[in-house]
C-alpha cells in the first residue's frame, strides 16, 4: 500500500502550486495520530465504564431489555458513588458521544498552530453544530 | 444475563462485519435488536447510532495511524453530515415507526443490490474518470488541494457536500453510520481512491451519529442498558475487523452479506406490513 512508503511519492501536484501541505507531511502526521491517539483512549474509555455498568448490571439482576432509566444528570453523581449500574452506563455512554467532538475540538487546536485558518473555521462550524444539536434537543425536551 | 451475552455477543458479530465493510455496523444492529430483541425501531436506532460511534473510534484510530483516512476532507464534509444527522435526529421522533420500517428495507435492499453489483465489478483502487477536474478560483482551489491527498486530487466539493447531508439525515433517521452513501459519494462523485473513502467515511462516522445521539439521549431515546453489551460486543468486533480488513478477500465477505441483507429486508418488510 502507498501509506507505508512516506514521502515516497506525490502526485497531488496537479495544478495548484499554492497549497504543499497534503497528509502527507510530517507536521500533519503528529496531529494525526494525536486525534488517533484521543480516539483511542476516549473509545477505551466509555467501553472501560460499560465494561463496569454491565458487571453491575449482571450483579443486579438486570436485564439489558427490561428499559433502562432516562438520562438525568442529576441523578449521575450519585449513581456512581452507590455503584448502581445506571451511573457507569450513562457515564460511559456520554464519554462514547463526546469522544467525536473532542476529536474536533483537538483538531482545531492543531490546525489553529499550523495556521491553516480554513480549517479551524470548519472545526469550529462543526462545534457549533454539536452544541446546537444539545440545544435543540433541551429546548424540545421540556 | 442470558440476554446481556446474547447481544455482547451479536454486538461482536457485526462490529465484525462493519468495520470490515465501512458500513459502521449499523445495519445489522437495527435488524438485530428489532427482529432479534423486540426492541421498537426507535430504540434500536438510539442504541445503533451508540454502536456506529464506538466502531468509528475504534477503527479510526488504526486507519489514522496507518495514513488513510483523509483528516481534512473528513472534517469538511462532517460538518455537512452532522447538519443532516441534527435535522434527522429531529424529524425521527415525529415519523410513524412504519415509515422508519419501510425506510430501513428499501435501505436494506439498496445495500444489497450496491454490494451484488461490487462483488461483479472489479476491485479497482483508483478514482473513477480523473481527468474531469474541476478547477476552481483562486483561493478555492487551494482549499480544494489541502482537501486533496497523494495520487487524487477531489473534485465536486459542492455535490459532496449535498451528498454529505443526505448521509447525515439517513444516519440520524436508520442508526447507521451512512457509509453506503458517503463512500459513493466520495469515489465515484469526488474522485478519492476506495480505500481513502472508506476510511475517511469511517473518521466521519464518529461526529455525524454524536450529533444525532445527544437529540435521542436528551429526548430519552437511547435505552442505556440495551445500548452497553451491544456497544461492548461492536467494540471488541470493529477492533479485530480494522486490524485484520487489510488481510481478508472482501468478495466472499460481500457475497454473504449480500444474502444476509436480502434475508433482513424481508423479515423487516414483514414486521412494517405486520
Amino acid at each position: 500500500m502507498t501509506a507505508s512508503t512516506p514521502g515516497g511519492l506525490d502526485l497531488s501536484a496537479t495544478g495548484a502550486g499554492a497549497a504543499p501541505a497534503g497528509p502527507r507531511d510530517p507536521e500533519a502526521h503528529d496531529l494525526e495520530r494525536s486525534i488517533g491517539r484521543l480516539l483511542t483512549i476516549g473509545t477505551y474509555l466509555s467501553i472501560a465504564l460499560l465494561v463496569v455498568g454491565l458487571a453491575l448490571m449482571l450483579a443486579s439482576g438486570i436485564g439489558p431489555l427490561s428499559g433502562g432509566p432516562a438520562f438525568d444528570i442529576r441523578r449521575l453523581a450519585d449513581d456512581l458513588a452507590a455503584l448502581r449500574p445506571a451511573g457507569f452506563v450513562w457515564l460511559g455512554l456520554l464519554a462514547v458521544v463526546a469522544t467525536p467532538a473532542a476529536r474536533v475540538a483537538v483538531s482545531l487546536v492543531g490546525f489553529a498552530r499550523r495556521g491553516e485558518s480554513a480549517m479551524v473555521l470548519v472545526a469550529a462550524l462543526v462545534l457549533v453544530v454539536i452544541v446546537a444539536s444539545v440545544a435543540l434537543a433541551k429546548a424540545l425536551e421540556g | 444475563m442470558i440476554d446481556s451475552l446474547l447481544l455482547v455477543g451479536g454486538g461482536i458479530a457485526t462490529g465484525l462485519f462493519g468495520s470490515l465493510l465501512g458500513l459502521g455496523g449499523g445495519i445489522l444492529i437495527v435488524p438485530l435488536l428489532t427482529l432479534g430483541f423486540g426492541m421498537p425501531l426507535l430504540a434500536a436506532v438510539g442504541v445503533s447510532l451508540i454502536c456506529v460511534i464506538v466502531t468509528s473510534g475504534a477503527s479510526a484510530a488504526v486507519f489514522l495511524e496507518r495514513r488513510v483516512a483523509n483528516l481534512r476532507l473528513g472534517m469538511t464534509l462532517e460538518l455537512f453530515t452532522a447538519c443532516g444527522a441534527l435535522v434527522g435526529g429531529l424529524v425521527a421522533f415525529l415519523l410513524p415507526e412504519t415509515v422508519l420500517e419501510l425506510l430501513f428495507a428499501a435501505l436494506l435492499v439498496y445495500v444489497a443490490a450496491t454490494m451484488a453489483r461490487g462483488l461483479r465489478g472489479s476491485s479497482d483502487d483508483s478514482p473513477t474518470d480523473a481527468t474531469a477536474e474541476s478547477a476552481g478560483t483562486g483561493s478555492d482551489a487551494g482549499f480544494v488541494a489541502r482537501l486533496s491527498g497523494p495520487g487524487y486530487r477531489v473534485r465536486n466539493v459542492g455535490l459532496g457536500a449535498v451528498g454529505s447531508v443526505g448521509a447525515g439525515v439517513a444516519s440520524a433517521l436508520l442508526g447507521i453510520g451512512g457509509g453506503l452513501v458517503k463512500v459513493p459519494v466520495m469515489h465515484v462523485l469526488m474522485g478519492v481512491p476506495l480505500r481513502v473513502a472508506t476510511a475517511t467515511s469511517n473518521l466521519m462516522i464518529g461526529i455525524t451519529a454524536s450529533a444525532s445521539a445527544i437529540v435521542y439521549l436528551l429526548r430519552g431515546g437511547i435505552d442505556p442498558y440495551a445500548a452497553t453489551p451491544t456497544a461492548i460486543g461492536v467494540f471488541l468486533g470493529a477492533s479485530v475487523g480494522s486490524r485484520v480488513v487489510h488481510r481478508i478477500d472482501l468478495r466472499v465477505l460481500r457475497g454473504l452479506f449480500v444474502a444476509i441483507l436480502l434475508y433482513t429486508a424481508w423479515r423487516m418488510l414483514q414486521r412494517a406490513i405486520a
